[in-house]
Formats: C-alpha cells, structure tokens, sequence
C-alpha cells in the first residue's frame, strides 16, 4: 500500500507581475518503511514541496493522499489528528524551539497534546523517547540552549517519533551537523527505519548522504522533475543535465596518497 | 617559499558566563606567500577564531597572547607604488616601520586590560582588541613594511554574503569604497575599478550590477560581490570563512573555481576555512586540521588525505560520506 501520494502538485508565487512556479506538476508516491529523497540546487522546490506534504502552505493544484485518505480535504480535529502521523524534523533544531524550553517540555507538547500519555505517565515516556534516540534521561531538565547541536537534533527526532508518526519529512535534518555526529544521527533514522517501519521524505542538496541512505531519489529542477530511479543508479551514472551538473559539483575524496 | 606571516603560540580566550572558555591554545602556523592554506575543523575547533585572529577581527572582550609576524613588504607589491600608497595606520598608536629583512611584529601580551587598540582595525570602528599590543621593528634598510590592515592587506570572505553586504548601498559604492579608502582613488576611477572587478568576478551585466542592491542579486551573486569588494585593494592574502557553505553544490562549485582563479591571477595567499575536508581537499595545496583549539595536523594536501598521521584526521576522513563510500543502507541491510 503506498503511504503518501502526491498528483500533480503545483504551487505558484506571484513576483512583481510576473508568476513563478515554485513546483510546477510533480507527482510521486512514498512506500511504507521507505526512503525517498528530494534533492536539487536552491530555488529547485525540494523545500516548498515538504511544507506542502506537511499542510504548512496549501497548493494551488494537485492532490495529496496519506494513509489511505485525502489529506488536503482534512481539517479541525481530523487534520491535527491525521497530523501525528506525519511529522518534521528541520535544519536547526534550536529555530524549532522555544530556546528557554527544556528537554522535558519539548518532548511533553506531543504527548500532551495528542493526548497520547497521562501527566503522570509523561516523565517516564520522556525518559524512554531520550533513551530510544541514544541519549540519557538526565538530560531531561535540561535547557534546550545548553545541549550540544547533535543532541539537539536526537531531541528533534525524538520530538517526531513521540507521536508514532508513519512518515517524518527530514528537511536538510543532518546538514548542519559536524561529519562525525551527522554519520551518528543518519545510524540513528535508519535504525528508527528498521524497527518502526518509518519512511522518509528526505531532503538535502548532498548527493553523498542520499546515495548513503535513501531507497529512491528525485531530482528537482525549477519546480519540476527532472530525473527519479534507484538512489545509487541515478547518483552513478545521472541522465538528466542537473544531475550531471549536481554530481560533477559534488566534492571529490581521493584517498589514494601522496 | 617565503613566510607571509609566522604565528607563534597564539592563545586566544573568550568569556563566557563567567568563566573563561580557550578558543585557540598555542598555535603556531606558517603562512607562505602565495600559497593556498585550507584550515579544517569541526565545530569549536578553533578554525573561526584564527581567521579573525589573523584579520584582527576578534571581539573586545576576547583575551589574547602569542605573536604574530607579517612579511609584508619584502613580498614585493605586485602595484607600483603610486597606485599601491602605504597608508600609515591612522591611529597614532600604531606606527609606519622601515624595516630590511626583518618582519613587521606584533607581540600581543597577556596584560589584557590597557585597551589597546588593534592596528588592525583599518575602518572597522568599533572593534578594538583585549590584548595589548605592542609593535617592534627594526631600522634597517628603506623598504617599507607594516602591520596589516583589513581591507587594504588582508581580504575577508564571511560565509553569509547578505549579512557582510550593506541592504542600503549599491554593490557599485561598496566595492568602490574600497578601492577609494585604501587605494587613494578617486570616486570615479573607484568605480571604474568596481566595474573592472564585477567583471573579474564574472557578475552578468557589470554595469547594470554597479546600480544594484544586494537584496535583487542570488546567494552565489552577492558571494561573487563580497568577494570583489574583499580583493578590491589588491591584498596579499584572501580569507574565505566557510565563504561556500551556506550556497547549494553547484554555486559552491563556482564560486570555489573563481576563488581559485582570482588567487592564481593576483598571486594572492589562501586561506581557506572550511568544514569540508573534501571540498579544502580539491583547493588547497596544504591542509592544517584543528580540533578543541589546537592544530591537529598540518601537511601537504595528498599527504593529508592519503596517509594521515593523526587518528582524529583519519576519522574526519572516515566520516566523509561521498559518491563512492560504501552506502550505510547497505550496511545496516548486513546487520539487520
């Protein structure tokens, strides 16, 4: 059963007299359990079509199916409803938050508010979301503004998985990160991947990493489509003329001494 | 080679809630002339705080000890002189030196509070440095030498192009002011320069560009402004903080062509400061790593990155995740 299906999903901007398509017709699917990456330069529409999967903007045309349902006619309690199953996890976790909040509050909204623990029953689920993300209990009172940017970001994710989501949309989740905690956060999501059955809607302008982790990847290129397949087969050997340009821009590692 | 600058036990501290945080510990780093330095390291590695450092940019509040050496003038200004004036620093503090072979020193001590202010400063006013500095040169021969200015000597690239750009200025005026400032020119052939300059960077439509605000250029445009207005007065030595990082593959691709291009032109010195063991790889000849305030490694590029003698630059390699790594769905398909 696919798990999100998106139809010719278009969205445009008015600047000055001029209409700008910011995703001009593209249609793709997500399977339960799977990676799918969006990638492409700035201004290609991997972001604004994230906030459209997510209802954080509403598109001008085209049609979104999640779990089974029309998502884009969800609203009032079905939409907040629906909504725990599709969660988010952004560049920079400390813009996501309140940075006065504490690791608890962060992570008690979600239960809270779905309704999805008692009060007495929050601390302990707290707990075990942290621990679930590699990271320790006693960090719980702690001050988001004093935790490092790779806890920070384990605490994003555990914010996204609080709700049982089925399908997170990672929006450059690991891009901001140093090389060694990202490797780190990236065993963490496919770990999450396995054991929940969790998919992906990743986006990120590194080849390198959607190579490293998504099933399937589309390539963007002023909106549209320009080329979607196999991660590995499109990121090897690239058709399109963005992919070409993308891949022969990625920065190369020759490790073969001096 | 020749050293363009010698740095020598440079410790930097900062203030923090109270309690006093090193940002650098002893570092001491050749800079050779011409030469294209990548510095790396991950966060709180240090690699920000030396380019300010080396800019004169650091904050007041920031403790500073250790020295450093320019050779400035015994490089040779690729300019004759009438249209390369050394302007003395303005500040009165801050003297003019003659010097033969010997270098232009700063000796920065670790007495701190005098308020010294930083022969660096050039126009940036405002900043001034904790340490107090003192300046020694010998008299020996004609030749002029002096301690760098930002702008005129030392060209800086910051990562965010759209907080270095003015919103209100044209991109025409702030690559002209330049000139202007530290070059003596006059407005009009400032702006000629100007003009010369986005052409150099390669900025389509020179003239139209000159009478533009920075808010109408892209991210890679206004980054290719920041970097004609940073070598506008012809400065001996580029530094590119993370110049690239905030800009999509395919403009950091260019915009690391041009860096390369404009630094081979102008016989400039690099540094480069960048996370991106693999993109410092492609551009610089050597690599230094930093971590937890400290230089790690410093070595030739392929030396670096073929046959590390450090395990923590090993691991940096390790966790590079390329076209051609191993992919970790793979690994973690084996495992499950």
């Amino acid at each position: 059963m696919t798990l999100l299906a998106v139809s010719n999903l278009t969205k445009r901007y008015r600047r000055g007299n001029k209409t700008i398509a910011a995703v001009d017709d593209v249609s793709f699917h997500i399977d339960p359990g799977e990676t799918l990456a969006l990638a492409g330069p700035s201004g290609s529409g991997k972001s604004t079509i994230a906030r459209l999967a997510l209802r954080l903007i509403e598109p001008d045309d085209g049609r979104i199916d999640f779990e089974g349902g029309d998502f884009l006619a969800l609203s009032g309690a079905a939409l907040r409803a629906r909504r725990a199953r599709l969660q988010m996890v952004f560049q920079d976790p400390l813009a996501a938050f309140n940075p006065r909040a504490t690791v608890a509050r962060v992570l008690d909204d979600p239960l809270r508010i779905h309704g999805i623990a008692s009060r007495g029953e929050r601390p302990r689920r707290i707990a075990a979301l942290l621990e679930r993300v590699g990271l320790t209990a006693d960090l719980a009172p702690r001050a988001i503004h004093e935790i490092s940017g790779g806890q920070r970001q384990r605490v994003a994710i555990a914010r996204a998985i609080a709700t049982k989501p089925s399908l997170i949309v990672l929006d450059e989740a690991v891009s901001a990160l140093d090389v060694s905690v990202r490797g780190e956060i990236l065993e963490l999501l496919l770990d999450l991947q396995r054991q929940e059955k969790i998919a992906y809607l990743f986006i990120s302008h590194d080849l390198g990493v959607i190579r490293s982790v998504a099933h399937r990847v589309i390539l963007l290129d002023a909106g549209r489509i320009a080329e979607n397949g196999d991660a590995r087969t499109v990121i090897d050997a690239p058709q399109s003329a963005i992919g070409k340009a993308l891949v022969a821009a990625a920065p190369r590692l020759n490790r073969t001494g001096p | 080679m020749t050293a363009l600058a010698l740095i020598r036990n440079l410790t930097v501290t900062y203030r923090r809630d109270g309690s006093e945080v090193a940002a650098l510990r002893s570092v001491s780093l050749d800079i050779e002339a011409g030469e294209r330095l990548a510095i790396i390291g991950e966060s709180g590695s240090g690699k920000s705080t030396l380019a300010l450092a080396i800019a004169g940019l650091l904050p007041g509040s920031a403790k500073i000890g250790g020295r450093i050496d320019w050779f400035l003038s015994s490089l040779g200004a690729k300019a004759p002189p009438s249209v390369l004036p050394d302007i003395s620093p303005s500040r009165g503090e801050i003297g003019s030196f003659a010097v033969g072979s010997s270098p232009a020193t700063l000796v920065i001590g670790e007495g701190g509070n005098k308020g010294a202010i930083s022969p660096l400063e050039g126009e940036m006013s405002g900043r001034t440095e904790g340490g107090l500095i003192e300046c020694r040169s010998q008299k020996s021969a004609s030749k002029q030498s002096h301690i760098p200015r930002l702008g005129r000597d030392i060209g800086f690239v910051f990562q965010d192009p759209s907080a270095s750009l003015d919103p209100v200025m044209t991109i025409g005026k702030q690559i002209a002011e330049v000139a202007r400032t530290h070059l003596g020119l006059t407005w009009s052939q400032s702006y000629a320069r100007a003009k010369g300059l986005l052409e150099r960077v390669r900025l389509p439509d020179p003239d139209s560009a000159l009478r533009a605000f920075p808010h109408q250029l892209s991210g890679g445009q206004k980054q290719r402004v920041a970097i004609a207005a940073a070598i506008a007065a012809g400065p001996k030595l580029l530094i590119a903080d993370e110049a690239t990082s905030a800009l999509d593959t395919i403009v950091q691709a260019e915009i690391v062509a041009l860096i390369r291009r404009l630094v081979t032109e102008d016989g400039m010195t690099l540094l480069f400061i960048s996370h991106d063991i693999a993109l410092a790889a492609e551009l610089a000849e050597r690599i230094a790593v930093f971590r937890h305030g400290q230089l790690v490694e410093l070595g030739m590029t392929a030396q670096i990155v073929g046959a590390p003698a450090q395990p923590y630059t090993r691991a940096l390699l390790d966790a590079h995740i390329g076209l051609d790594t191993r992919p970790l769905l793979n690994r973690a398909r084996l495992r499950a």
